[in-house]
């Protein structure tokens, strides 16, 4: 005779009521203020931690030869600043990643993974080659995948995609961003994109980004750390932001109509923040430098 | 001897919204084998009775397999030689049950007006019924020296062998269409299935999970390495049940606030024979962790 403990929930009315481990519990009815379920001291479960919905932020940045002195100097500077900022936008309900990709002659990882924004660490950058920015598009196309570094099995929001180049690129950059446009996560993805300098071209940085809006331009040391951090900043915010999937008249509405909204916003966020910025006297890369 | 659990937890996104839990599950010891199962309703607006579809699959799943155990050794001695036809015909005999559930439910209780109020009369007429109790499935078999499982939709399965590895030995079947959700309630339904089949191989524990579970971590080492820890507990049921249950619930309130459904079935004898060397394995998987994080903060540039 076989030893029957058929124990599904509210389908097995012989269930034995005293073994309520085996019955459906939820613990909706148990209140914010109640820890008593929450008491993990002695729990050997708790040595492979919680994710949270994860968000991955993709730094690409130009490390060519021109981008030598002031640009790199305060480029290094304000991500050393800007990470404490993201930080605190991950603290909430998302897990904040960051990945950092250099192009000049070759294409560079900052860190062989993404990196949790609490043990990121900048390693500050040199400048010198040419600006391989088709081959960063590339690159970005390639790791930007289940496979790669977006292996993890926790839910992730659309990447934050944020360029900074100082230049015009040394490579066919029209074919990598090719490439890079049949990438899903590139696709739903929030770019932004910012020129350093005068010979920064905003047409091919509104051509990565998909929109003028999301492009922002940077002349002076002062600007520079201001525009990062704005960028940054609000990009990780709305990337971070649960929209709704349906709309007021509780009709659902798809993904692809939630990433443009994002996209839309963030443009409109950056271009305010952008006008209320001042110029301040600090000294333009380009008659100083 | 087999033993076993199952436990389900309510996500708090469900909590937010007034949707009830959408995930069922069971396990069942039977006579040298055991069946674990776990179901996901798919929650969203046109699934609208999801959480009976769950519960119907699990019911579907033990009552289809264990028709096939009515005549154990006839079974066995069929299962090497035609397993993957034995297991073809299990999940035919699950949708076959499942629908027949649906029905039977629809009919004594049909579709009242505050469901229908959700829909235009147009949208509602575009929803197959059987649509309205969608589901996932994973259901998992240990029988003395051999596993099965079979799987339709998200969710994950994880056996621990006599080597105290814990691997993921489902062969998902590439052929499903790869936009369409797999679920009980479409109408190739019966072709959708993935399935796997370990012959001659010890088995110490089988897990079943929904996708809750899965996306409340952050690597699949970590997800692996959690179904190790469970096992090395097992030899204490009782007390580490409250453990499970917490943690569960913990991880559906810290992580993607989904519904969580675990359920397992193990060998006793052999769980105790390997007690000490899965107790080792967890402290192997925590240096691993380790190592693998210290690997990860090397700077490249």
């Amino acid at each position: 005779m076989s030893n029957e403990r058929v124990t599904e929930p509210e389908v097995n009315k012989n269930v034995n009521p005293s073994d309520d481990f085996d019955t459906k519990e939820t613990v909706s009815t148990a209140p914010e203020s109640d820890d008593s379920i929450l008491d993990f001291d002695d729990d050997p479960l708790s040595a492979t931690s919680v994710s949270k919905k994860s968000l991955v932020i993709f730094f690409l940045i130009d490390t060519s030869g021109s981008m030598k002195g002031k640009k790199m100097g305060e480029l290094n500077t304000v991500m050393e600043e800007l990470i404490p900022e993201i930080r605190r936008v991950g603290e909430a309900d998302t897990e904040v990643k960051v990945a950092v990709l250099t192009f000049s002659t070759e294409v560079r990882w900052m860190y062989s993974n993404p990196i949790p924004i609490e043990d990121f660490e900048w390693a500050r950058l040199r400048a010198s080659g040419v600006t391989s920015m088709g081959a960063a598009f590339k690159e970005l196309n390639h790791r930007m995948s289940r496979n790669s570094f977006l292996n993890s099995p926790s839910l992730s929001f659309a990447p934050v995609i944020f360029l900074m180049t100082d230049g015009y690129p040394s490579d066919d950059y029209k074919e990598g961003l090719r490439e890079l446009q049949t990438n899903s996560w590139y696709k739903f993805g929030l770019k932004a994109a910012l020129g350093i300098g005068q010979e920064a071209n905003d047409n091919i940085l509104a051509e990565f980004t998909g929109s003028k809006d999301t492009v922002v331009h940077a002349y002076s040391g002062g600007q520079l750390a201001q525009m990062i951090k704005i960028i940054a900043v609000t990009s990780s915010q709305i990337g971070s932001k649960s929209m709704t999937l349906s709309d007021d008249t509780g009709h659902e509405i798809g993904e692809e109509d939630v990433f443009a909204a994002k996209q839309k916003l963030l443009g409109q966020q950056i271009q305010e923040l952008v006008s209320t910025q001042t110029d301040g006297d600090d000294v333009p890369f380009d008659t100083g430098w | 001897m087999f033993n076993g659990f199952s436990h389900s937890v309510m996500g708090a996104s469900h909590e937010k919204t007034n949707l009830v839990c959408q995930d069922s599950s069971a396990f069942k010891v039977g006579d040298h084998y055991a069946i674990a199962v776990v179901a996901d309703g798919h929650g969203s607006k046109k699934h609208f009775r999801s959480h009976m579809g769950s519960k119907f699959a699990v019911e579907a799943a033990i009552e289809a397999i264990d028709r096939f155990y009515e005549d154990r050794e006839a079974f066995e001695k069929n299962l090497p030689v035609n397993n993957k036809l034995i297991i073809k015909n299990i999940e035919k005999q699950i949708i076959s049950n499942w629908n027949m559930k649906v029905e039977k439910h629809l009919a004594e209780n049909p579709v009242t007006d505050e469901e229908k109020s959700k829909f235009t009369p147009e949208e509602f007429e575009a929803i197959l019924p059987e649509s309205y109790y969608g589901s996932t499935l994973v259901a998992a078999v240990a029988g003395d020296d051999y596993t099965f499982g079979v799987q339709i939709g998200d969710g994950s399965l994880v056996a621990i062998f006599d080597d105290c590895k814990a691997v993921m030995p489902m062969e998902y079947n590439e052929s499903a269409p790869a936009n369409v959700t797999a679920s009980v309630c479409n109408s190739n339904a019966a072709g959708m299935f993935s399935s796997f089949y370990a012959p001659k191989k010890k088995l110490i524990a089988l897990y079943g999970s929904t996708d809750g579970l899965y996306t409340s971590f952050g690597s699949e080492y970590d997800f692996l390495d959690y179904h190790t820890i469970i096992t090395s507990q097992l030899g204490n049921l009782e007390t580490f049940k409250n453990v499970i249950k917490n943690n569960l619930a913990k991880r559906s309130r810290f992580g993607t606030e989904d519904d969580i459904s675990l359920s397992c079935i193990y060998n006793e004898e052999l769980l105790n024979e390997k007690l000490d060397t899965l107790k080792k394995k967890v402290e192997e998987n925590k240096q691993a962790a380790a190592d693998r994080k210290a690997a990860l903060l090397n700077k490249k540039v």
